[in-house]
């Protein structure tokens, strides 16, 4: 029988961690794909040609699917039982392809509420332009028995 | 109801104050899928076992295959052919390119000047997990209208919008908030629908 991966557990996990660095190489197939599975088929998600009439430099990224990579860092970190509550996150730069996207984050607090461990991160994607996302995560994580 | 000798402020706080949230609209095109999940994580290489293996997720809090949460969006979007319903107009276009340009708060700031678009902040909730086979409905419409702002891009205004998305036992299942600026480009080549 196949095993669960471990998750993190609340009570292992100290204001001030910082979760491990993830980078996401922004092909233009990961732009795009990521685009097509969000059901967005605006033309400047694939289409560099009509980006270019549009005044952007090339295609870009949607918001949609930033949300996405944001959920898959914070549960690459934490753990399938992770269990998220909320994702509040602010653009900036676009992700423009060639470049990468370089994920920090870092624990801000933490609580118990009703026997419920509840954490906040403070969640950073960065392109070579800058920061393309600042963002909140709030998650539930398992407590030890 | 507006005033010609009103200023652009007033005018759109007038809006807001008009506001009602529609109704749950029809319901989405699609159910909540495997397919569209695997595409999904495919694309975001999200390999959490609990949105694609059974046996695993039945393991997981959850206790069997649940959707991505940032996945919620994806559910109500109208699809290549404008199909899949789910939102009406005015509540529909904030979560794709900022609003109707030719009635409403986004006409007046059109004619003002404030003409590219650029969405700047999405906040989602979640009550909970949605699984395969959950029918979504949403609901939602214009929440506020800030002052005129100066940015990096341009003078503008931020517009944001709340959408509630509902399942098929008419329980809240998530909610979410999108914030877009509408600004007089600061020069030329600024970008109309520049994101998202």
């Amino acid at each position: 029988m196949k095993t669960l991966p471990p998750s993190k557990n609340w009570a292992d996990v100290k204001v001030g961690d910082e979760l491990p660095e993830l980078v996401i190489e922004l092909t233009p197939t990961v732009i795009i794909s990521t685009a097509i599975a969000s059901r967005d088929y605006q033309d400047v998600h694939h289409d560099r040609d009509l980006a270019h009439k549009k005044g952007s430099k090339d295609i870009f990224m949607n918001i949609l699917s930033t949300n996405g990579f944001v959920g898959r860092y914070v549960t690459d970190w934490a753990g399938p039982n992770a269990v998220l509550r909320s994702v509040k996150i602010r653009l900036g730069v676009p992700n423009y392809p060639y470049d990468q996207m370089r994920f920090s984050g870092k624990v801000e607090s933490k609580e118990l509420v009703d026997g419920e461990g509840r954490l906040e991160l403070e969640i950073r994607g960065a392109n070579q332009l800058g920061d393309h996302v600042k963002g909140t995560v709030q998650l539930v994580l398992p407590t030890r028995a | 109801m507006s005033e010609p000798d009103q200023s652009l402020d007033e005018r759109l706080q007038e809006y807001v104050k008009a506001a009602v949230p529609s109704p749950p609209g029809p319901p989405a095109r699609d159910p909540v899928n495997r397919p569209m999940i695997h595409h999904w994580c495919d694309a975001i290489g999200d390999t959490n076992p609990i949105y694609v293996d059974e046996e695993l997720a039945a393991q997981s809090v959850h206790g069997g295959l649940v959707a991505p949460p940032t996945m919620l969006q994806a559910w109500g979007m109208p699809g290549l052919r404008g199909r899949g319903p789910s939102l009406p107009e005015h509540a529909r276009a904030p979560a794709l390119v900022g609003g109707n340009r030719n009635r409403g708060p986004v006409a007046l700031l059109h004619e003002a000047g404030y003409t590219s678009v650029v969405a700047t902040d999405s906040e989602q909730e979640y009550k909970r997990y949605l699984r395969p086979g959950d029918v979504l409905r949403m609901s939602g419409g214009l929440e506020s209208i800030s002052s005129e702002k100066k940015t990096a891009l341009g003078d503008g205004y931020f517009v944001t919008n709340k959408t509630t998305y509902w399942d098929q036992n008419d329980e809240v299942v998530a909610e979410m908030r999108f914030r877009i600026l509408w600004f007089k480009p600061r020069r030329r080549g600024g970008g109309e629908e520049s994101q998202p």
